[in-house]
């Protein structure tokens, strides 16, 4: 499969941290926001946006594009994030995260921002759109794959195993899933909220191909990304094992900071810490 | 003597002809494939029939990926299980994000009389109106069935069609005009005007031929279309007739006599009187015996037409 450089991986890793950047943005323009799923979505998603998912930003409705599904709809900052940075609109838009009409919803609307495939947002069904979405590539004969990233937390809906059935009897190995298993969500640890564990089982169980990575690891992302189906006539699906609020010191590992309410100090110490990141990548 | 037709037969006959002219057709089937009329569709063409189990939520979501890719899905089974069980995707994969998907909602009403409150659905228009930009189509009888169907594969955006269980009768001379969002006048007068929709429209068009008899000249209104209705048959009735009845086999909260009132009430106040199920959930017996219980019989019509204009 594709060889990726280690200047590839770092041209990322730079990438990963300018879209943190874009998440900080919108945040401080409104003053809160998603914080917490946006950031430890954030460098699969680069991954996706940068390397991986064959688009054309000029052309968002392109025919044979892949489509890109982001089922826990909240973290949809990281959503917004890199399709500004790859061009989908001016990033000056940003901005106006927050504002009356805005394009950018609390929760992704497909109609009223380039590049944006499914309105999202109500947890735990993105992916049976999504396996809607392969299965009619599949049906075409088109080689067009198709990419989501679902939160842990929202893996107790039911909906999701209804589609992971689906997908698997449908053999969509063109579907590929990352579970953003940053382990918290809004009212605590995802384990002592509704426990799903051990996720590999339960996939494997309903017929999935599983591969375990670092979430924050930009070789082990890519490595998986362009490498699947990881098994002949099945779905596959990443457990990514994340960080919430990945990147901002005084967020990290706290459910807390599901929805950030920014305070000053807090906001100066995000600037820090966007600053550190880009120094070591240097 | 009346011919009478099987509904999800028709249904099946109307799919088939639809699908042979788009191949963007496919069919979602939740374990209720042959119950619903898609058999000659999957004999015809089983490469576009796509079986999913009893997976009533996780299906709409499916239709609406294949819609995105292009496709037009249709997913058909009992009518509750693609409107109540999964309202949320439906509201949400369908009608936010303008899919363009059919539901058909079969045995609707009480028609699955024996099968219980669980099965029967009354309230599936009232909910799925409340969708921005969902077309609801109640279609009358067998003719009416065929062209609806094909009429919403033609309409791009989503579409919910109820259709029985029972047979139904042939309530047209012939050929007809069928558009979506157009009531039809079925029997013409100016001493009061019946409104019906869907499998109870034979009912009331029996009831207008009974008042015939006794002098009285009502007209009936067939409301095919729930949504986008049609206000100006409406408020040309109420101006032409004074008072309007309305018959349906459904929840009065939220069903066709709510939107006829709201129509009638901004636009020319007249009185209305509603017949249709009331506030409860429906026993089991014989489908006759059941709408005799709320009135739904043409004779019941027919004398509660009576005292509504002696009032």
């Amino acid at each position: 499969m594709n060889q990726i450089s280690e200047q590839d991986v770092k041209r990322l890793e730079r990438i990963a941290v300018q879209i943190r950047r874009n998440i900080l943005r919108m945040i401080k323009v409104y003053g809160k926001g998603h914080l917490g799923g946006a950031m430890s979505a954030a460098d699969i998603v680069t991954a996706l946006y940068f390397q991986i998912m064959r688009i054309r930003p000029e052309e968002p409705k392109w025919k044979d594009r892949d489509r890109f599904v982001l089922s826990a709809g909240h973290k949809c900052l990281v959503l917004y994030a890199a399709l500004a940075e790859r061009g989908y609109f001016n990033k000056d838009l940003l901005d106006t995260y927050g504002a009356m009409d805005s394009k950018f919803p609390g929760h992704p609307d497909m109609h009223k921002l380039p590049g944006v495939e499914t309105n999202t947002g109500a947890l735990g069904h993105g992916l049976s759109i999504a396996g809607g979405m392969a299965l009619g590539a599949k049906l075409d004969g088109s080689d067009v794959k198709v990419y989501v990233v679902m939160g842990d937390g929202e893996l107790a809906e039911g909906s999701n195993w209804e589609a992971a059935a689906a997908c698997a009897k449908y053999q969509l190995e063109n579907l590929l899933v990352f579970v953003d298993k940053n382990e918290l969500q809004i009212s605590g640890s995802t384990k002592e909220v509704m426990n799903y564990d051990p996720l590999p089982d339960k996939w494997k169980a309903f017929g999935w191909a599983v591969r375990e990575i670092d979430g924050h690891n930009m070789r082990e992302i890519l490595d998986v990304a362009t490498r699947f189906p990881f098994e002949k006539g099945k779905p596959s699906v990443v457990i990514a094992h994340t960080v919430k609020s990945k990147g901002f010191s005084f967020a990290e590992g706290k459910a807390s900071y599901h929805y950030w309410k920014v305070t000053p100090e807090e906001l100066a110490q995000a600037e820090r810490d966007l600053a550190e990141m880009e120094r070591r990548l240097q | 003597m009346e011919k009478f037709a099987d509904p999800r037969e028709t249904f099946a006959e109307a799919l088939l002809e639809a699908a042979k002219k788009d191949s963007r057709i496919v069919a979602l089937s939740a374990d209720s494939s042959s119950g619903s009329g898609f058999s000659p569709f999957k004999k015809n063409f089983p490469d576009r029939h796509l079986e999913f189990g009893i997976m009533e939520q996780g299906v709409v979501g499916f239709a609406s990926g294949l819609a995105t890719m292009g496709k037009i899905p249709v997913v058909a089974t009992i009518a509750t299980f693609v409107t109540s069980r999964p309202f949320e995707m439906v509201r949400n994969d369908l009608g936010y994000m303008r899919q363009n998907v059919k539901l058909v909602g079969r045995c609707g009403g009480i028609t699955y009389n024996d099968l219980g409150p669980t099965h029967h659905s009354l309230e599936d228009f009232a909910i799925l109106g409340t969708i921005p930009g969902f077309t609801l189509l109640s279609p009358g009888d067998p003719l009416e069935i065929r062209k609806a169907t094909l009429a919403m594969f033609e309409h791009v955006g989503p579409v919910y069609m109820r259709i029985g269980q029972q047979p139904i009768p042939f309530l047209y001379e012939g050929e007809y005009p069928f558009q979506i969002g157009k009531g039809i006048t079925m029997r013409e007068g100016k001493d009061l005007t019946i409104v019906a929709t869907g499998t109870v429209l034979q009912k009331a068009i029996a009831a207008s031929d009974l008042l015939k008899k006794r002098g009285i000249h009502t007209r009936v209104i067939n409301i095919h279309t729930l949504k986008p209705i049609d206000r100006e048959i409406l408020v040309q009735a109420a101006r032409e007739t004074g008072k309007i009845v309305t018959v349906e086999e459904n929840y009065l909260r939220g069903g066709l006599g709510s939107l006829v009132a709201q129509v009638v009430s901004t636009e020319y106040p007249v009185p209305v009187r509603m017949i249709g199920i009331d506030d409860t959930f429906v026993g089991t017996g014989p489908y006759e015996d059941l709408l005799a219980k709320f009135g739904l019989q043409p004779e019941q019509i027919a004398e509660t037409a009576v005292t509504f204009l002696r009032k």
